[in-house]
């Protein structure tokens, strides 16, 4: 029999976040070194899957054994393009994420474990196939990530976690009433089963509007998204790049394998409503993340307007909408992950994050600096490097599409307010002569430029050679769209 | 003349008696302890008495009876480690000495 | 033969970017030379490439494609073309990307962050290259947006100062705007016709309306790039940059992509005819009222930029006329001219130490050389035969005539006089008028070398015409005698007024009281037409004011309604609380009060000695023991 690759890869960091927390903050060097290999074992296995993936091979490295047979629950783990590429960003992200908090002092060994916690409840929900098992993995996400803000987070940080965690937790029940009034109707509980079930539609419209609370909360989408900056502004750098890179995207994932596949028509009919909401989403987080003053906000509302496109390409139905929402999100959370390292380690040595008082980064930290501007081109979607490609993919999905011309025109306006915002902070931080706060910093070390360059490079392959990622998630994007016409 | 049943339970109640009345009476709780495993053991002894000469064919008393004797080792195990504990405490072994669960 | 060594020519000089941009300021200085060597050698290429498509004709020599992705059963590629058009172009931009580099050697010498402006002045090199040669759109738009990007980063290369810093913002977010309308082209396009290569857009079977769409969009796009009326305001701003990257992107050739690309896409426009109209008038009155503004500039640069945006609405005429070989002839001659004249002003810069042609004057005697070439110049931006101005703008003029567009010919004929007027302008005041000052350097050889070939090119390329007509598969005739003499009247006209008014040392005319009689027209002029007043006020301010707003009601609103569940939430559950204690809560206690007082009563059974309780069971088992015999007997 073959290793069960997708349970040792989602259990793995389980592993690892019990041994961290046995040894305890006694041996927190150890401790540390532990965690660092284990993300680090668990990235070159998916790295090994990936090599070892049939492209073209649908659901592969399918695990399915019977859990609770009297309900039909399934322990059932299958991977797809799709999910692939999301479990490569959750497990690189958590790599990078113990590398960059390398230093952190305040119960190191809690820290750790709940970083690799979260992986295995990140992990698990882009692998599961179940929706018990799907649900479970949804809901582990939260607790790590509750404890991550609420203990290492900044003043407020009570009220953000306790904001995040009730708001998820407000949408997910939405959801689980979604999971059971399906399993009731199809009386399965397998995503895949019951993909294309063809369902009745007004019974798939109440649906829909269960699971759309469920997952709109989580992308966010306007207007459920003011849990976001509050949680960013609090978190600690390392949760809010993995809040940012990848628990977002749990959210349009789930309208990519859950919604769209197993409700069609519903999804065809809400599809001008979410292209709107999209739309608004895009245009309304950039102009407000032009009026903020503290950089942390800047990025997290850039993460309402950069998710409206995934939720755009979402809702073109499309081959070149659904790419470029995958492409979207693979790009977000490597650049925004990149620009969250980069405010962290900015604020780590500036203790401020006001944009005020941050000034001229370039001429006396040149390799910060540098790398900040870059993640902001790359943020502002410039051709070449990788926000570009899912947001250009998303607009031409919905031109084709029959989303109505002005949302898109409206989306695709909230490209220039892109460059607007982020170049108003590069003017600022970046450009210029160094600030008070800025001018007796020392530049990035070793260590935290290890932590920006994989970044760099992914930004750069998958914008010079859109294929790069798109081999992987086109014939996953196409199945959906088949799961849909079949239906 | 041939040992019977009746002998063997003879002996158990016999040794059950003497464990009652060694843990009824005693102070020190070692004392008390070793009475118990007195108790314990005339359970045993009837056991397997009852097995040999009930159903001798089936070994289920004697089987019983060494579950039984592994059971009291770990128990006696941790009730000495108590004992010890109390000691610590209390500088003392008598039973008396400890009544914090007095309600 | 393969020719795939046409992909060494944007890739050398991006190579020579990827080589600097990570290295440390030093090391980038050090290694300066290697990026003059990529581009010097894509100019090696380039002229290979040319003499590989000579003689011309239509077809593409070679084509290489890569692709970038797969989306369902469509590739999308991005492919590399060389034929005529391109071949013309590479010329065009490694000519004067060498000229630049070389010269920048000694402009550019005490910067310290020399290696830096290099760096970005390949990889713009390396975009231009690779836009001119793209065989589709979406390559064309990718080289385009990196352009800008490059073009941003030399417009704020100075940015510890203000004025750099939101010039070069204010360019990249102005040309963005058009480029939205580029990207929205794209997306029309792509819906259309599934593909992005020009081969299958420009052949398939457009509806007018469609077109029209695609047209204006593109035509949009370009007017961004090309800083055409309304579009404009970034460019004259942009002159914050260093002088020799004005010349190369503001000048050259990224400004000229917009006229590239009407080009490329003018079958499109031809199409849709009403495109073409817009473009015409967009042209016209981009050419006239940019002359206008040249007229009252002060600063040499922004003469020159004003004259930059002006000559580009002429490309846009000829453009709207339907003669976008015209178009074509007159970017390449302008990029010459144009970039000569941008090198010259350098040279003045460096050695008057200011940018206010008022306190110039006289540098005719002091800089032989640079006055030469900027003579050069002059006379073929001014249109005097035989440079090369004169002969495209000739064409262009012929081009209107013969499309019977009296009005715009009109326009356009005044448009050049004014052209005449502020070469004159600038030329009196910089290089005649009274000496001011007295220590006076002519450049370094390495400044006045790329000037010196620029102004030879200058002078001679207008005989080219024709045969530049033939090498791109369309007709360029000889200036017919009658509108080459009223083209050449109206220019000598515009240098004999400028002569008048600045040049003459008896009697100088007092500007001072022009302004005075008509304060309110120089008023308009010296406000630019107020664009940059109702931007500032309205678009920036405006979009500021409402981004405000909107973070207000997203704080107050949005997220009030969150923390006003959550608070009504809480008050509910405190109130459900009170209820819980007296009431739900009274019950229980109630019953809980009964069960301690029982307890209080047995509580004395636990004696707490351990000795009690075993005689307690043991009692109990012998009263249970007792009761079984009793009860079995």
């Amino acid at each position: 029999m073959d290793l069960p690759l997708l349970t040792v890869i989602v259990f793995l960091p389980l592993l690892g976040a019990a041994v961290v927390a046995l040894l305890g903050n006694a041996q927190a060097a150890a401790g540390r070194a532990v965690a660092a290999t284990v993300a680090v074992v668990d990235l070159a296995l998916v790295a090994w899957l990936a090599m070892r993936f049939d492209v073209d091979g649908g659901m592969q490295f399918v695990e399915k054994l019977t859990w609770v047979p009297q309900v039909g629950i399934t322990y059932h783990l299958a991977i797809d393009g799709m999910s692939l590429s999301m479990v490569a960003l959750s497990a690189l992200l958590t790599v990078l994420a113990i590398v960059a908090s390398w230093k952190t002092e305040k119960n190191p060994a809690l820290w750790f474990s709940m970083l690799l916690l979260l992986e295995v409840g990140m992990n698990g929900v882009f692998v599961a196939m179940d929706f018990v098992l799907f649900y479970v993995f949804w809901e582990l996400v939260l607790v790590p990530m509750y404890f991550l803000i609420a203990t290492w987070g900044g003043p407020r940080r009570q009220y953000a976690a306790v904001k995040f965690f009730l708001y998820t937790l407000f949408g997910s029940v939405f959801m689980l009433v979604g999971i059971i009034a399906l399993y009731l109707q199809t009386g399965t509980l397998d995503i895949l089963e019951m993909a294309g079930a063809g369902l009745d539609p007004t019974f798939q419209w109440w649906v829909f509007a269960a699971f759309f609370l469920g997952f709109a909360v989580k992308v966010p989408v306007f207007p459920l998204h003011t849990w976001l900056p509050d949680a960013h502004v609090e978190a600690p750098t390392a949760a809010s790049v993995l809040l940012a890179g990848v628990l977002l995207k749990m959210g349009s994932y789930g309208f990519l394998r859950i919604s769209l596949p197993i409700l069609p028509d519903a999804a065809a009919e809400w599809s001008t409503f979410i292209a709107a909401l999209a739309a608004i989403s895009i245009v309304y987080g950039a102009a407000v993340a032009f009026a903020q003053t503290d950089m942390k906000k800047l990025v997290a509302y850039s993460s309402v307007s950069h998710m409206g496109f995934v939720m755009l390409g979402i809702a073109s139905m499309t081959p070149e909408g659904l790419n470029g929402a995958v492409a979207v999100m693979f790009s977000h959370g490597v650049v925004t992950g990149m620009l969250f390292f980069l405010v962290g380690m900015v604020y780590d040595r500036t203790h401020t994050r006001m944009i005020a008082e941050v000034s001229g980064l370039s001429a006396k930290v040149p390799v910060a600096g540098g790398l900040l501007a870059f993640a902001s081109f790359a943020s502002l979607g410039l051709p070449g490097l990788s926000g570009f490609v899912g947001e250009f993919l998303s607009l031409l999905g919905a031109w084709a599409s029959d989303i109505p011309v002005g949302w898109v025109v409206t989306s695709a306006v909230g490209v220039l307010l892109a460059a607007a915002y982020m170049l108003w902070l590069v003017q600022r931080v970046v450009l210029g002569s160094p600030s008070e706060a800025v001018a007796g910093i020392t530049d990035l070390s070793v260590r935290e430029v290890a932590v920006l360059l994989p970044l760099v490079a992914l930004t750069l392959v998958v914008g010079l050679y859109w294929d790069s990622l798109l081999r992987f998630t086109d014939p996953a994007v196409r199945s959906v769209l088949v799961m849909m016409g079949g239906a | 003349m041939t040992v019977g049943l009746p002998h063997v339970l003879t002996l158990a109640a016999l040794l059950f008696g003497i464990g009652l009345y060694g843990a009824l009476s005693r102070k020190n709780a070692v004392h008390v302890m070793m009475s118990l495993e007195l108790m314990a053991n005339a359970v045993n002894l009837n056991l397997v008495g009852f097995s040999r000469f009930v159903t001798p064919e089936a070994m289920t008393g004697q089987f019983f009876a060494v579950f039984s004797m592994i059971v009291s080792a770990a128990e006696i195990g941790l009730g000495l480690a108590l004992v010890i504990a109390i000691y610590r405490r209390k500088r003392s072994v008598e039973l008396d000495a400890v009544q914090e669960l007095k309600g | 033969m393969s020719m795939d060594w046409v992909v060494l020519i944007p890739l050398l000089p991006a190579l020579a970017f990827t080589v600097l941009a990570p290295l440390s300021r030093a090391a980038r200085a050090r290694l300066v030379p290697v990026a003059v060597a990529a581009v010097l050698g894509s100019l090696g290429l380039s002229i290979a490439a040319f003499l590989a498509v000579w003689p011309g004709g239509h077809d593409a020599v070679w084509q290489g494609s890569f692709t970038i992705a797969h989306i369902g059963d469509r590739a999308i590629p991005l492919g590399l073309a060389l034929e005529p058009m391109s071949a013309i172009m590479l010329l065009v931009v490694t000519v004067v990307g060498a000229c630049v580099q070389v010269y920048s050697l000694g402009y550019m010498h005490r910067e310290d962050r020399i290696g830096w402006y290099y760096a970005v002045l390949s990889l713009f090199t390396a975009a231009m290259l690779a836009l001119v040669l793209s065989d589709n759109f979406l390559g064309l738009f990718m080289a385009w947006e990196v352009m800008g990007l490059c073009s941003y980063l030399l417009i704020g290369f100075w940015h510890e100062q203000e004025a750099p810093r939101l010039a070069s913002i204010k360019a990249f977010l102005t040309t963005k705007v058009g480029d939205l309308g580029f990207m929205l082209a794209l997306a029309v396009v792509y819906a259309e016709v599934g593909a992005f290569d020009f081969a299958t857009v420009l052949h398939h079977d457009w509806a007018a309306g469609t077109a029209t769409l695609v047209a204006l969009l593109m035509l949009f796009g370009a007017m961004g790039k090309s800083a055409q009326f309304p579009l404009h305001v970034w460019l004259p701003d942009a002159m914050a940059g260093p002088t020799p990257a004005s010349a190369l992107i503001h000048a050259a050739t990224m400004v000229a992509a917009g006229v590239f690309l009407v080009v490329r896409a003018f079958p499109i426009f031809e199409v849709s005819g009403i495109a073409l109209t817009i473009t015409l008038w967009v042209g016209l009155l981009t050419a006239l009222l940019a002359g206008l503004l040249a007229t009252v500039q002060h600063d040499i640069k922004k003469v020159l930029a004003y004259s930059t945006i002006s000559q580009l609405g002429f490309m846009f005429i000829a453009l709207g006329a339907g003669g976008s070989t015209a178009a074509l002839y007159h970017l390449v001659t302008h990029a010459y001219f144009k970039s000569l004249l941008f090198l010259g002003a350098g040279v003045i810069i460096h050695a008057a130490h200011t940018q206010d042609m008022r306190e110039m004057g006289g540098l005719a005697k002091k800089l032989p050389v640079t006055s030469l070439a900027f003579a050069s110049g002059s006379l073929a931006l001014a249109g005097i035969v035989p440079f090369s101005g004169f002969w495209s703008k000739d064409e262009i003029l012929t081009v209107l005539l013969h499309e019977h567009q009296y009005a715009a010919f009109a326009i356009a004929l005044l448009a050049a006089f004014i052209t005449a007027f502020y070469v004159a302008r600038l030329w009196f005041r910089v290089f005649t008028a009274p000496t001011q000052q007295k220590e006076l350097h002519e450049g370094h050889r390495s400044m006045l070398a790329p000037m010196v070939a620029l102004a030879v090119i200058t002078a001679v390329i207008g005989f080219f015409g024709p045969t530049l007509g033939d090498f791109l598969g369309h007709e360029i005739p000889w200036p017919a005698l009658g509108t080459a003499a009223i083209s050449t009247v109206a220019a000598l006209g515009g240098i004999a007024l400028g002569w008048y008014v600045y040049g003459r040392r008896t009697s100088v005319v007092n500007t001072q009281a022009i302004k005075q009689r008509f304060p309110h027209a120089y008023g308009v002029l010296a406000n630019k037409y107020y664009f940059d007043l109702t931007y500032g006020y309205f678009v920036v301010g405006g979009y500021t004011a409402l981004t405000r707003a909107l973070a207000t009601f997203d704080a107050r609103v949005v997220d009030g309604v969150v923390n006003g569940a959550a608070a009504a939430w809480r008050s509910l559950s405190a109130a459900g609380w009170t209820f819980d204690g007296r009431v739900v809560d009274g019950a229980v206690n109630g019953a809980a009060s009964a069960v301690k007082a029982a307890g209080d009563k047995v509580r004395t059974l636990q004696t707490g000695s351990v000795r009690g309780y075993q005689t307690l069971v043991a009692g109990a088992v012998v009263l249970l023991v007792i009761w079984i015999l009793v009860k079995g007997a």
